[in-house]
């Protein structure tokens, strides 16, 4: 089998810094991602998790707040938005897009996906491209399997079919890959080199691993930890000329002090010169021009082996 | 009321006297050159093979993977910049996946060294053989020359007897010491490293399934001042420091500003000896064997 399978997803090494060009030649990528949904658990968006004062609080003032925020500093955002949050707050939807934010998938019901069968998971799929093109007038090309708060593994979950099926449904975009830290491609078949494009994803940047509460029994407040990763990361990544994303949801960001530590750094963010903040669409749009799959990708033929007693 | 207690502290006391009689530090331990402190910049690089052998889910194979197309360059590029020899422990199955790195880490001078075949020591004495023998080919395919020292559980008696010289795992002490057998008599020196100085227990999110509300969540100023105490106060005692680091974690651009900053610290007080676990372990058995057998090492490396 190819020396892939199974273990790694793209191919052998990064794009080196050098290497790394962003239009105009600006210097790094500022990529925003705004999780609108409310999962508390694996099985996606419940009853009980939106008849609560947290999602009360997400859909509106954290919301209005975090919108002004971005506003205020000149910021746009990839908004990740499950099937069921736009089709209950289509107005919000309509909001964000005339703000120049970008509509992206995030999900059904933001639901784990990893145990269905295919074409259980392509009617989801293709119900929530159907509900969001119609609730904001256009097709979303961005696609999004965040993790959620209470989740195993703070990755997202997603299918051995969710890329390939991204790919038949004509998706530009995966939001949420973590094999790199600039966009990568994910390859879903090896012979035909047939990759989905990704974007980076990190745990150390995403709000609400930081921000714990209101979660019973956790009782965990670091945002100030998270606040000093963003800042390092991102002038780490300046440094380099690569890439900083950073995720956040209303409900955990857009509470008082954390609002205040968000907008230090969106203030810290605006004096380095030449930052290039493009929404998911568009930085995917740069990428696949610039780096095209066929040629940028470096597969090399199988070198990996079966062995008896090992694993395979 | 009381039957049985007596044997319950005399089996307490059996238990902690026999884990003792198997532990033999070594006293008064001195640096070449008189320097003060031996610090062993390790790197754990499994990638994506430890979650690949846990069953975990494709993102946090990806996860990993981050560390085998990007992080280990980086970690190459830092001890580069310092002119710093580390000791990469690999597990053989990683010469498949990623051998243009592991050549590039030979090419600088870096040890390789054993982290077993895949991850993992089979409980069959055959099998477990047949791993290490698997992992030691691999490594030499890439570094021309056998492995010397090892991370990892295989049972230390084969180790040595496949010409291992050192073992790098568990805390019992802070320096080098040597493990005995039931004769009492030394079977491998191990050095010693601890989780508290292991950037996966503070930035690995998840780390073998952990719940979230035991967050391996931190950042790298609170990371960097614990480390940095900790090395401040083994330089104090004149001893050892293993700093344990995986590509995938240590490898985020944060981190390699962190780690960055964290080796010029140490750079900046003199005396300070960063070498590769090899020849701390050649040092140690050159100058201070062990008072009841394990093999010196002089003469060739694989002898």
């Amino acid at each position: 089998m190819p020396w892939k399978e199974r273990y790694t997803i793209s191919d052998e090494t990064s794009l080196g810094d050098r290497d790394v060009r962003w239009p105009d030649g600006r210097r790094c990528a500022v990529h925003i991602v705004v999780d609108l949904s409310i999962a508390g658990g694996m099985e996606g968006i419940r009853e009980s998790d939106l008849a609560g004062s947290v999602a009360h609080f997400a859909a509106n003032e954290g919301l209005d707040r975090l919108l002004a925020v971005l506003a205020k500093h000149g910021l746009r955002a990839t908004f990740a938005v499950p099937a069921v949050i736009a089709d209950l707050y289509p107005r919000r939807v309509a909001q964000l897009i005339a703000c120049g934010h970008e509509l992206a998938a995030n999900g059904f019901r933001h639901e784990d996906v990893s145990a269905l069968r295919r074409d259980e998971e392509k009617a989801r799929l293709d119900l929530t491209t159907k509900m969001l093109t119609e609730i904001s007038g256009r097709r979303p090309t961005g696609w999004f399997s965040l993790p959620r708060q209470a989740d195993p593994f703070a990755g997202g979950t997603i299918s051995a079919n969710t890329m390939e099926l991204l790919i038949e449904a004509g998706y530009g975009y995966m939001g949420n890959g973590l094999a790199d830290d600039i966009p990568h491609y994910w390859v879903t078949d090896f012979a035909r080199r047939r990759a989905m494009l990704t974007l980076p994803y990190y745990y150390h940047f995403d709000d609400q691993f930081f921000c714990m509460f209101p979660q019973q029994g956790t009782g965990l407040e670091n945002s100030d930890m998270l606040f000093r990763n963003w800042r390092a990361e991102l002038e780490a990544q300046y440094g380099r000329g690569r890439f900083f994303t950073m995720t956040l949801h209303p409900q955990h960001i857009g509470w008082c002090n954390r609002m205040a530590g968000l907008e230090d750094f969106f203030s810290h963010l605006a004096r380095l010169p030449d930052l290039w903040n493009a929404t998911g669409a568009e930085i995917a749009r740069h990428w696949t021009h610039t780096y095209p799959a066929h040629s940028a990708l470096k597969l090399e033929d199988s070198i990996w082996k079966d062995y008896p007693g090992s694993l395979s | 009321m009381t039957d049985g207690l007596a044997e319950q502290v005399a089996s307490l006391k059996a238990a902690a006297h026999g884990y003792a009689a198997r532990i033999e530090p070594i006293d008064r331990l001195v640096w070449p050159d008189g320097r003060r402190i031996a610090v062993n910049l390790t790197v754990d690089f499994d990638a994506m093979l430890l979650r690949r052998l846990n069953n975990e889910p494709p993102m946090q194979l990806a996860k990993g993977e981050f560390g085998g197309r990007v992080g280990i360059w980086r970690l190459l590029e830092v001890f580069q910049s310092h002119a710093i020899k580390a000791t990469i422990f690999t597990p053989g199955r990683i010469c498949e996946l990623y051998p243009k790195a592991l050549k590039a880490a030979v090419l600088d001078g870096h040890e390789l060294a054993d982290h077993m075949w895949e991850h993992r020591v089979p409980h069959e004495p055959e099998l477990e053989r047949d791993h290490l023998l698997k992992a030691i080919a691999a490594l030499e395919r890439i570094s021309g020359r056998r492995p010397v020292g090892s991370r990892s559980h295989h049972t230390r008696q084969l180790l040595r007897d496949e010409g291992f010289l050192y073992n790098s795992h568990g805390a019992p002490c802070h320096g080098p010491y040597y493990v005995l057998d039931a004769k009492g008599r030394a079977v491998l020196l191990e050095l010693p490293f601890h989780f508290a100085i292991d950037d996966a227990m503070f930035f690995s999110f998840a780390w073998y399934a952990s719940g979230n509300a035991e967050q391996r969540l931190s950042d790298p100023d609170r990371v960097c001042d614990m480390w940095w105490a900790g090395f401040q106060e083994q330089y104090r005692q004149g001893g050892y420091l293993n700093i344990c680091l995986h590509p995938f974690v240590s490898g985020r651009a944060l981190r390699i500003v962190m780690l960055d900053r964290l080796i010029k610290r140490m750079k900046s007080l003199p005396g300070v000896w960063f070498a590769t676990c090899e020849q701390v372990a050649r040092h140690c058995l050159d100058h201070y064997p062990a008072r009841r057998g394990v093999r010196q090492s002089a003469g060739s490396p694989a002898e």
